[in-house]
C-alpha cells in the first residue's frame, strides 16, 4: 500500500505538471482539492484519465471522481481493490 | 489620438529582454529550460505556470515582464485589451493532441485538449492580470506590423481603451518567440511614438540581431 | 451604418438560409445519434453535413474540386452562395475577407497520405484558399477566439468597414467534425449522447456539429435601403479560468452591458439568442449574466438543440437564423426546453411566439475566458 501510495504521488505530480511538489507535500489523508494543492475541474479530468491509463480503472463521470479523489489514500484504495493493470 | 508604447518585451529559447535590453538569466543549461529559468528569475508564485504550454509560457513571462512593478494589474479592470497575432495558431499543441489518440493507446488529455486553441494564452494573461477587457487572437501568414498597428489603433477607437497589450506570439517547430508590446496614450516626450515604423523596427532589432 | 446584403448556411439542415431556416422553424434537428463514428470508442450524437451533397455542389461552381478539402470546400460554397442573393462580386477590391474556425482542416494532422500539401493545416492558408477562390485581392482576416469566433469575425469586419478599409465584409465560419475535435469534448466529459436540452434544468452536455456559415455585410449611408443592421459588438474576458465559466457570468455581463449601453434598445429586445450549450456550467453562468444585465425579461433562446454547437461557425450561423426570426417577427423555441432552473428564472422559449420588437442579442462564450454579444436591428426598428 506504502509503495502504491508513493508511486501515485509521483504519478500525480507529473501528470498534473505540479513542477515543485513533492511526494513527501502530499498528505496522505489531506484534501485533493480545494485548499493545499491549487488543483481544478481540468485536474479532475485528468486524473479520471490516469486511472483509466495507468490503472485500468474507468470512472463514469467526474461525480464518481469526487468521491474517489477525496485523499490520495482513498485513491489508493479504490484502485487497490479495482484495478485491472 | 497620439499613441505610445511605453514598455516592449522579446523573449525566445536563448534570451529575453526588455526594451531593448538583455536580461541576464542564469540557471538555463539545458535546451529547452530557458522560459522555466526565466520563470525563476521573476521569482512569482504561480505554480500554474508549469500546467501551461509554450505559447501560453511565451505570452504570460512576457506579461510579467510588461507588468513587473506596474500598478497595472491585480484589481479587476475593464480598460486594457489583450490582442494575440502568430501564424501556427496552437499546431505545436494540436499535435501533442493528436499523438494520444493512436488506436490502442488512445488516452486524450483534457488538459492538453484545452491548449488546443490559441487564444488561451490572451485567457492565462487576462487571469493572471484581472483583466476583463477584449481579448482577441488573430492568425496571419507571417509577422504583420500594419496589422498590429490597424488592430490596436482600431481599440483605442474606443474611448474606454487605456491601454492596449499587443503580441506576435509564435511556437511551432524551429520559432519559439514573443514580441509584446504595452502601448498607451501620449505618456511622455520620451516615449516611443505607436507607428509602423516603430513596430518593424524594434521586432527587427530583437528578432534577427538578438 | 453596416447592414446585412447576404447570407447562407450549409449544415445537416440544409444547403441554403431558407432550407436551414425552415427546417428550425418546422421543429427539426439536425442531431443524430451514432453508435460508432469518427473511429471514436465510445458513441457520439452530432449533426454532420450531407458530403455526397456538398461533393455535388461543389463540382458544380469549381472544375478542380480535389484540389480543396471539404472544409475548404463548404466555406466556399457558402460564401458563393451568399454573394448570389446581392450579386456582388466577391473578386472586387473593396470586398474584405473574415475568416472563423476554431481547427480548420486539423483532421489532416491524422491522415498519412492526404493529397494535400503541408500548408492546408494552416488557417491563414486556409483562409486564403478561400479568398483566393474568388480571386479576391486582399490578405482575409483570420480571428481564432476559440467558441466566440463566429461573434469576434463580425466584430472585426463592424470595425474594419466603419473606419472605411472596405465597403464589404464576407464573414465565413465554418467547422467540421474530427477524431481530434470529438475526442477532446469527449475527455472534457462535456458531451451529451442525448439531444442537447439548453437551459432545461435537466440538461446534460452538449452535442457537435458541423456548419459552414456566410454572412456577407455593407456599409450603407443611413437611410440606405436597409434590412438587419449590425449596431455593436463587445467582446469581454471573464479573467477566471481558461476553460470553467465565471461563476458570476462577468464577462458576458459586460459584454451585455457595453453593447447596450447609451441605447434605449434593451427595452426593444425581440429575443436574446444565447450562446446555450447545454452543459451545465455554460448555461448557468448565462442565466446569471443576463440577469445581472437586466434583460431577464426577454424571452431567451438557443440553437444548440437543432444543429449541435457548429463551434467556429456558431456565431455565424446562430446571427443568421435569428436574422430570419426577427425579420419573420417570431421568437423560435430553444429545441429540447422544458423546464428552467429556479434560482436565475429566464423566459426561455418553449414554443413559437410572435415577437413584435425590433432589436435581438446573440451572445457567445468560449474557453481561454472570452464572452462576445452582438446587437442587430431589423429594417425600420426605432433608432436610439
Amino acid at each position: 500500500m506504502d509503495e502504491l501510495i508513493l508511486n501515485l504521488k509521483k504519478e500525480i505530480i507529473e501528470v498534473l505538471n505540479l513542477e515543485d511538489v513533492k511526494p513527501e507535500d502530499i498528505i496522505d489523508d489531506a484534501p485533493l482539492f480545494g485548499e493545499g494543492l491549487g488543483l481544478d475541474s481540468i485536474d479532475a479530468l485528468e486524473l479520471i484519465v490516469l486511472m483509466e491509463k495507468n490503472y485500468g480503472i474507468k470512472l463514469k463521470d467526474p461525480a464518481q471522481g469526487k468521491e474517489v479523489f477525496r485523499s490520495i489514500r482513498v485513491m489508493a484504495d479504490y484502485i487497490q481493490t479495482n484495478r485491472t493493470k | 489620438m497620439e499613441l505610445n508604447i511605453s514598455k516592449y518585451t522579446y523573449i525566445n529559447q536563448l534570451f529575453a529582454s526588455v526594451n531593448g535590453k538583455k536580461l541576464v538569466v542564469t540557471g538555463a543549461p539545458e535546451k529547452g529550460k530557458f522560459l522555466t529559468a526565466l520563470y525563476r528569475k521573476l521569482n512569482v508564485e504561480y505554480p500554474k505556470f508549469f500546467k501551461m504550454d509554450t505559447l501560453s509560457k511565451l505570452g504570460f513571462l512576457a506579461s510579467e515582464l510588461i507588468f513587473e512593478n506596474g500598478k497595472q494589474r491585480f484589481i479587476p479592470r475593464e480598460d486594457g485589451v489583450i490582442i494575440c497575432f502568430n501564424r501556427s495558431s496552437s499546431l505545436e499543441t494540436d499535435i501533442l493532441f493528436q499523438s494520444s489518440l493512436e488506436p490502442g493507446n488512445f488516452f486524450p488529455s483534457p488538459s492538453v485538449f484545452v491548449y488546443t486553441l490559441p487564444n488561451i494564452v490572451a485567457g492565462e494573461i487576462a487571469i493572471r492580470n484581472k483583466f476583463l477587457g477584449e481579448t482577441s487572437f488573430y492568425i496571419s501568414e507571417k509577422f504583420n506590423p500594419e496589422q498590429i498597428f490597424s488592430a490596436v489603433d482600431i481599440a483605442f477607437q474606443n474611448n474606454k481603451t487605456n491601454f492596449v497589450l499587443a503580441s506576435w506570439v509564435e511556437s511551432f517547430e524551429l520559432s519559439c518567440e514573443v514580441f509584446m508590446l504595452l502601448v498607451e496614450k501620449k505618456t511622455g516626450k520620451d516615449a516611443i511614438p505607436f507607428s509602423i515604423k516603430c513596430i518593424t523596427e524594434l521586432f527587427n532589432n530583437e528578432h534577427l540581431y538578438g | 451604418m453596416i447592414i446585412r446584403i447576404g447570407d447562407n448556411i450549409i449544415s445537416s439542415l440544409g444547403f441554403t438560409t431558407k432550407e436551414n431556416y425552415q427546417a428550425v422553424k418546422s421543429g427539426q434537428t439536425g442531431l443524430r445519434f451514432y453508435g460508432s463514428c469518427l473511429d471514436l470508442p465510445e458513441p457520439l450524437r452530432a449533426s454532420f453535413i450531407d458530403k455526397e451533397r456538398l461533393n455535388d455542389c461543389f463540382a458544380a461552381i469549381c472544375k478542380h474540386p480535389g484540389n480543396y478539402t471539404p472544409l475548404e470546400q463548404a466555406a466556399i460554397l457558402s460564401a458563393s452562395q451568399a454573394a448570389e442573393e446581392f450579386g456582388i462580386d466577391l473578386s472586387d477590391p473593396r470586398v474584405l475577407f473574415f475568416f472563423s474556425s476554431t481547427k480548420g482542416n486539423v483532421y489532416l494532422l491524422n491522415e498519412k497520405e492526404s493529397g494535400f500539401s503541408r500548408n492546408h493545416i494552416y488557417l491563414w492558408h486556409t483562409a486564403r484558399v478561400v479568398a483566393g477562390y474568388f480571386h479576391n485581392p486582399n490578405t482575409p482576416v483570420v480571428v481564432s477566439n476559440a467558441c466566440i469566433s463566429g461573434a469576434a469575425a463580425q466584430i472585426a469586419a463592424l470595425r474594419e468597414l466603419e473606419a472605411g478599409r472596405g465597403d464589404y465584409a464576407v464573414v465565413t465560419g465554418v467547422d467540421l467534425l474530427s477524431k481530434f475535435v470529438a475526442s477532446g469534448f469527449q475527455s472534457l466529459k462535456a458531451l451529451s449522447t442525448e439531444v442537447c436540452r439548453p437551459f432545461d434544468v435537466a440538461r446534460s452536455g452538449l452535442n457537435l456539429g458541423e456548419a459552414a456559415a456566410t454572412l456577407i455585410y455593407k456599409r450603407a449611408p443611413a437611410g440606405d435601403k436597409e434590412d438587419i443592421v449590425l449596431l455593436q459588438g463587445a467582446i469581454r474576458n471573464d479573467a477566471n479560468h481558461i476553460s470553467g465559466p465565471s461563476k458570476t457570468g462577468e464577462g458576458s455581463f459586460l459584454a451585455l452591458k457595453a453593447i447596450l449601453e447609451n441605447t434605449a434598445a434593451a427595452g426593444d429586445l425581440a429575443f436574446i439568442n444565447a450562446h446555450g450549450t447545454a452543459t451545465s456550467y455554460n448555461d448557468r453562468m448565462e442565466s446569471i449574466a443576463i440577469t445581472r444585465a437586466g434583460l431577464n425579461t426577454a424571452p431567451v433562446n438557443s440553437l444548440k438543440g437543432y444543429f449541435g454547437h457548429t463551434l467556429g461557425a456558431a456565431g455565424v450561423l446562430e446571427s443568421i437564423i435569428s436574422m430570419q426570426a426577427l425579420r419573420d417577427g417570431v421568437v423560435l423555441p430553444a429545441y429540447g426546453f422544458e423546464n428552467g432552473e429556479q434560482e436565475y428564472p429566464l423566459k426561455v422559449a418553449r414554443t413559437i411566439s410572435p415577437a413584435e420588437k425590433s432589436h435581438f442579442v446573440k451572445t457567445l462564450s468560449g474557453f481561454g475566458g472570452c464572452n462576445a454579444a452582438l446587437l442587430f436591428k431589423k429594417k425600420n426598428g426605432a433608432e436610439y
